[in-house]
């Protein structure tokens, strides 16, 4: 693509991305409310779409309030972390062949950066607003967003040994034969796991955890600010959907239909995916989700790690013979 | 009342009697046979603590004004402090006087026998004034500590007309703010150790997850919980006081709003407590109308339990099936009583209105219909892993600890106590129903769901059993103290017609005494006691409800543990702030 | 184009850090030094490695601070942390560090301009980073790992008194 190009995909991307986020807030409620033997948002324009709009209306007008007891500085800023993260985080995905706003060597890392950095939302947030649910939130996301991630990276180092690249689209190229939800089934699942987890969506929504702490790190917030919030959570849900895409379901490749619109379809089966998760599944104490990571997750990935070792050389030494 | 409890508390009254000497003990006669005794304070607590090891629960403790009573009991004086006592192995109950002087010194604390006196206690004297000797912690619990005077009391008034027109300036507002301030000290409690800071987090009034208006001050270290303050009292309404106010016929309405979620299940409590009181026998038909609506009532409150329960540990999804349950039952509810949840339909001496035409193919769709949803609910809430995870273990005590905190219903059965006041000392007609009384062993939180769950299937057994058999007749007693009186014969003698006026303009009169009676309520033990002085009104109604003590537990069981513990164990204990507060 | 580039984020990298040394309070000079640590991850990337670039963003900016964060957050230092920090802001206190710091810095300079350092185009991938650890510098990874075991045991030993202080508790 031309340097045009590129800045005009990234732009449209930008949209669509955020678009999507929108409408997703949409879709999940009317999703969960077909699962759980009610409506939903229906009343606004077809299906209730009009919910996306009249939505954005009302947190665009609302009061920009900051309390006054909170850290103004931090409070303003740690929204727009979250939004800002996610967004890079598209850059390295590729869409199709030639549809990408990045392709670097260290693709993936790149990603796992981004999704790092996005953890500074709900930490700052809840350490800004001076509220104790809302320190609690913080604090609770702090250790499982750092517990999570450890193994969130050694879930796809699988994947990076299999393709020999960190690069996304030679990761897609090399699903050619196999999707590597074959043999990465143990990567897949503890990958899937630390996403939900790093999206803090239930049942790991520990730092939200309604129930318990109001609304945790976002507490004080409302208005925009929030919106911008609940942006960068739909957006890392997406994220995280295409990720898993590109990493163990081949991405865009598939058989008749476009490239892209494979993606698109194979994205929008797992987003229904976390969606329905949403729905059925309680939530587990903070201890336990820390127990769950350490002492279960870990020691799996290191697993697959060490078993995906041995296939690569296995595979290597025959290659050789 | 059953003859084996009439001799087996003869038995406990003999024994009084052989310990203490006639000298010290007076009897006090009472509608409900309920044996009443009369002590002096000063031996009060001996008496308390000799009947301890036979009555192992305080049901209820409260307090009578009875400067204004006309029929006073000889031994009474100023105020009277009632001690209901309970004895749940052989269904038995006493109950203990004292009399208490204006201005006296009050009576010594039974709050070392019973942990639970001490709420109760403090109710009594926020309402009375009356003061225990030896309390550890007497001060105002449903009323702000800024209240003035003590309402119970008959010269305070009854309604806002009778104050002064009440404003709220800033600088009272301020008073009143800095008086809901939690200071950790006047509870006993260190702002830090060595080598901790404690964090003080309050938990409500506002929090999605305390059920209506309950705040619980939280001692933190970390996330686990190290002291926990129950603060009730922002649901008072004054039930108690409004009794006073209403006719003994319209208060029937104010009962439903006690437990908000049981409905008619109040009625019931309140009417067999009056029909007691005025001897009224009640015909078949409606006693069995009674059960069938009581039971429906028992399994609406059920549902929100469950899925409030599975919403609280986390899982979104059930509550939204069991509020469509519960619709469909409020559909036959509205159907039968033209209400939904506070059809106020139960009458003194009967219900308000026959069953309608139809009411059978209403009632068996739904009973038909519920089974096979609760197995899909048990598969996905109570079997999921997570939430067994998050509920097993978590909250429990024994049955010795539920007895002594007073804990009744749903959760002393799940600590593995196999007692239902339906089955071992049926009321209103239950004694012809066959039913399981399901119990739990560890008396966590998962078991004090698993019993409710069972118990909405033995509710459904109940209510078929009053489906195929229900029996013809008159759906209220022809006694004259029957509230709406028959209308039918008032155009034909006067006589008649002069009763029917003055029942309904006035209300009836129901004869002079008291009579209180305990029922098996959706949440636990439910007892209206009410007293009598021979008018249109109740001279002094008290309400006692399953949630009160349940909340004096909390802190008992959750020390130690983690705020999502705490959370769980809230949703567990199936409370109502207003059966709280009144 | 690429050197505006570097020394643009060199310029963030310098100013952030600064803010970082001298805010008072601690929430914010942290945000200061994760966005240096950002235009350092910036700089690696436009010096060809972009490995380490990476790294630096996911374990720098993206977990240590986190931990740094988390610590501010359980101290819960308030208006008392910020009124020493201005303290210690003083002059008296850093200006014998600093003149300290400026004389290394201005060896540096100095031995910098006797023989530079021949800057290599070349690209450092994530091959070669891992080519040269586990080659040449096998030795000096094994010993990490080991001193890594060693903190884990120790904070575990020191952990466990905690653990132990609040089972006696319940």
């Amino acid at each position: 693509m031309s340097e045009l190009g590129t800045v005009t995909f990234g732009l449209l991307l930008i949209a669509a991305a955020v678009g999507g986020a929108a409408v997703l807030t949409w879709f999940e409620r009317r999703l969960l409310g077909i699962w759980q033997d009610r409506y939903g948002p229906d009343r606004l324009g077809p299906l209730g779409i009009g919910q996306v709009v009249a939505d954005m209306l009302k947190l665009l007008t609302k009061d920009d309030w900051v309390p006054p007891f909170s850290d103004r500085f931090v409070f303003v800023f740690a929204p727009t972390a979250i939004v800002v993260a996610m967004l890079l985080g598209f850059a390295v995905v590729p869409f199709a062949p030639q549809l990408y706003v990045l392709d670097i060597n260290i693709g993936l890392l790149f990603f796992l950066g981004m999704t790092s950095l996005a953890v500074y939302s709900v930490l700052l947030g809840g350490l800004a607003s001076n509220n104790k649910y809302a320190l609690l939130g913080g604090l609770r996301s702090a250790a499982q967003m750092v517990s999570y991630e450890v193994f969130m990276g050694l879930s796809l180092m699988g994947v990076v040994m299999l393709t020999g690249s960190f690069s996304l689209r030679a990761i897609v190229e090399a699903q050619r034969d196999l999707w590597y939800c074959v043999p990465q089934v143990l990567g897949l699942f503890t990958f899937l796991i630390a996403g939900i987890a790093e999206s803090h969506r239930l049942p790991f929504d520990l730092p939200e955890a309604e129930h318990e702490l109001t609304a945790g790190f976002h507490t004080e917030y409302g208005g925009m600010k929030f919106a911008m919030f609940m942006l960068g959570e739909y957006l890392g849900l997406i994220l995280i959907s295409c990720m898993i895409t590109t990493l163990f379901f081949g991405g865009w490749l598939g058989p008749w239909l476009p490239p892209l619109l494979w993606f698109c379809l194979k994205t929008f089966a797992l987003i229904c995916f976390f969606v329905l998760l949403r729905g059925a599944i309680p939530r587990p104490r903070y201890d336990q989700l820390m127990t769950l990571g350490w002492k279960y997750m870990l020691p799996l990935t290191l697993l697959n790690l060490v078993l995906t070792g041995a296939l690569a050389l296995l595979l290597e030494g025959q290659r050789h013979v | 009342m059953l003859h084996a409890q009439v001799t087996g508390t003869s038995e406990a009254v003999d024994d009084l009697f052989a310990r203490f000497g006639a000298a010290a003990l007076a009897r006090q006669a009472t509608a409900d046979d309920t044996p009443t005794l009369w002590v002096a304070p000063e031996q009060l607590l001996e008496v308390l603590a000799h009947l301890k090891p036979r009555f192992p629960m305080l049901l209820d403790l409260f307090g009578i004004d009875e400067r204004h009573r006309q029929h006073k009991p000889t031994a009474a004086g100023d105020f009277t402090v009632v001690y209901h006592l309970l004895n749940l192995a052989h269904p038995d109950e006493i109950r203990v006087k004292v009399a208490v002087a204006d201005g006296g010194s009050g009576v010594p604390s039974a709050a070392g026998i019973w942990p639970n006196a001490n709420w109760y206690e403090r109710e009594t004297w926020d309402m009375f004034g009356i003061e225990f000797s030896g309390h550890p912690n007497l001060r105002r619990i449903l009323l702000p500590p800024t209240w003035e005077g003590h309402p119970l009391r008959k010269e305070h008034p009854a309604r806002a007309t009778e104050m002064p027109p009440f404003s709220l300036d800033d600088d009272k507002q301020a008073m009143e703010q800095e008086a809901l301030r939690f200071v950790p000290e006047q509870w006993g409690m260190a702002r830090a150790t060595d080598d901790a800071q404690f964090m003080f987090l309050n938990l409500g009034p506002n929090h999605p997850s305390v059920h209506g208006v309950f705040r619980i001050a939280l001692q933190l270290d970390g996330e686990v919980i190290v002291d926990a303050v129950p603060d009730i009292g922002y649901h008072h309404r004054g039930a108690e006081k409004m009794a006073e106010r209403q006719s003994w016929h319209s208060f029937i309405p104010y009962t439903d709003r006690i437990d908000y979620l049981a409905g008619v299940m109040n009625n019931h409590a309140y009417v067999l407590a009056v029909e007691k009181l005025a001897g009224i026998e009640v015909p078949e038909r409606a006693r069995v109308i009674r059960i069938m609506l009581a039971e429906l009532f028992r399994i609406c409150s059920h549902l929100v339990f469950y899925g409030t329960f599975a919403q609280d540990v986390g899982q979104m999804s059930p509550v939204f099936y069991m509020f469509a349950d519960r619709e469909r039952l409020f559909g036959i509810i509205e159907a039968i009583t033209g209400g939904r949840m506070h059809p106020a339909w139960f009458r003194i001496g009967g219900v308000a209105q026959d069953l309608p035409r139809g009411w059978q193919r209403l009632v068996r769709e739904f009973i038909d219909f519920l089974p096979a949803r609760l197995d899909h609910y048990q598969a996905m809430a109570m079997d999921n892993s997570i939430l067994k995870q998050r509920t097993v273990g978590i909250g429990s005590y024994s049955v010795a600890e539920a007895l002594e905190w007073g804990i009744t219903g749903p959760a002393l059965r799940a600590a593995g106590m196999d007692f239902d006041l339906r089955r071992d000392r049926p009321y209103g007609g239950y004694e012809q129903f066959e039913f399981e009384v399901p119990v739990g062993h560890r008396g966590d939180a998962y078991d004090r769901a698993a019993v409710r769950v069972e118990e909405i299937r033995q509710s459904l057994r109940i209510v078929r059993q009053c489906l195929d058999n229900m029996p013809e007749g008159p759906y209220k007693s022809e006694h004259h103290l029957t509230t709406p009186p028959p209308k039918e014969r008032t155009l034909q003698d006067i006589e008649t017609l002069i009763h029917h006026f003055l029942h309904v303009s006035w209300g009836p009169v129901i004869p002079a005494g008291e009579a209180s009676f305990p029922i098996e309520a959706t949440k636990g033990i439910n007892n209206y006691h009410l007293v009598s002085d021979g008018g249109t009104t109740s001279y002094r109604t008290r309400i006692r409800t399953p949630s009160f003590p349940a909340l004096q537990q909390i802190p008992l069981i959750s020390r130690g543990l983690m705020i999502a513990d705490l959370i769980a164990i809230i949703a567990s204990i199936d409370f109502v702030m207003a059966d709280v507060d009144r | 184009m690429l050197e505006t580039l570097f020394y643009g984020a060199a310029l963030i990298a310098l100013t952030a850090t600064a803010a970082a040394l001298t805010r008072a309070n601690a929430a914010h000079a942290l945000i200061y030094l994760i966005v240096s640590l950002l235009a350092v991850a910036v700089l690696f990337f436009l010096l060809g490695a972009p490995f380490a670039a990476a790294l630096e963003i996911v374990i720098y900016a993206g977990a240590i601070m986190v931990l740094f964060v988390f610590v501010i957050m359980m101290l819960n230092v308030g208006e008392s942390g910020r009124a020493q920090e201005r303290e210690w802001l003083r002059a008296r206190h850093w200006i014998v560090p600093g003149i300290l710091a400026a004389a290394l810095l201005l060896e540096l300079l100095l031995a910098l301009r006797h023989n530079p350092v021949a800057t290599s185009a070349m690209e450092v991938d994530p091959k070669r980073v891992g080519l040269a650890l586990f080659g040449p510098y096998v030795l000096a990874v094994e010993i990490a790992s080991l001193l890594l075991l060693a903190a884990l045991v120790g904070a575990y030993h020191l952990g466990r008194h905690f653990i132990v202080r609040r089972e006696d508790q319940r």
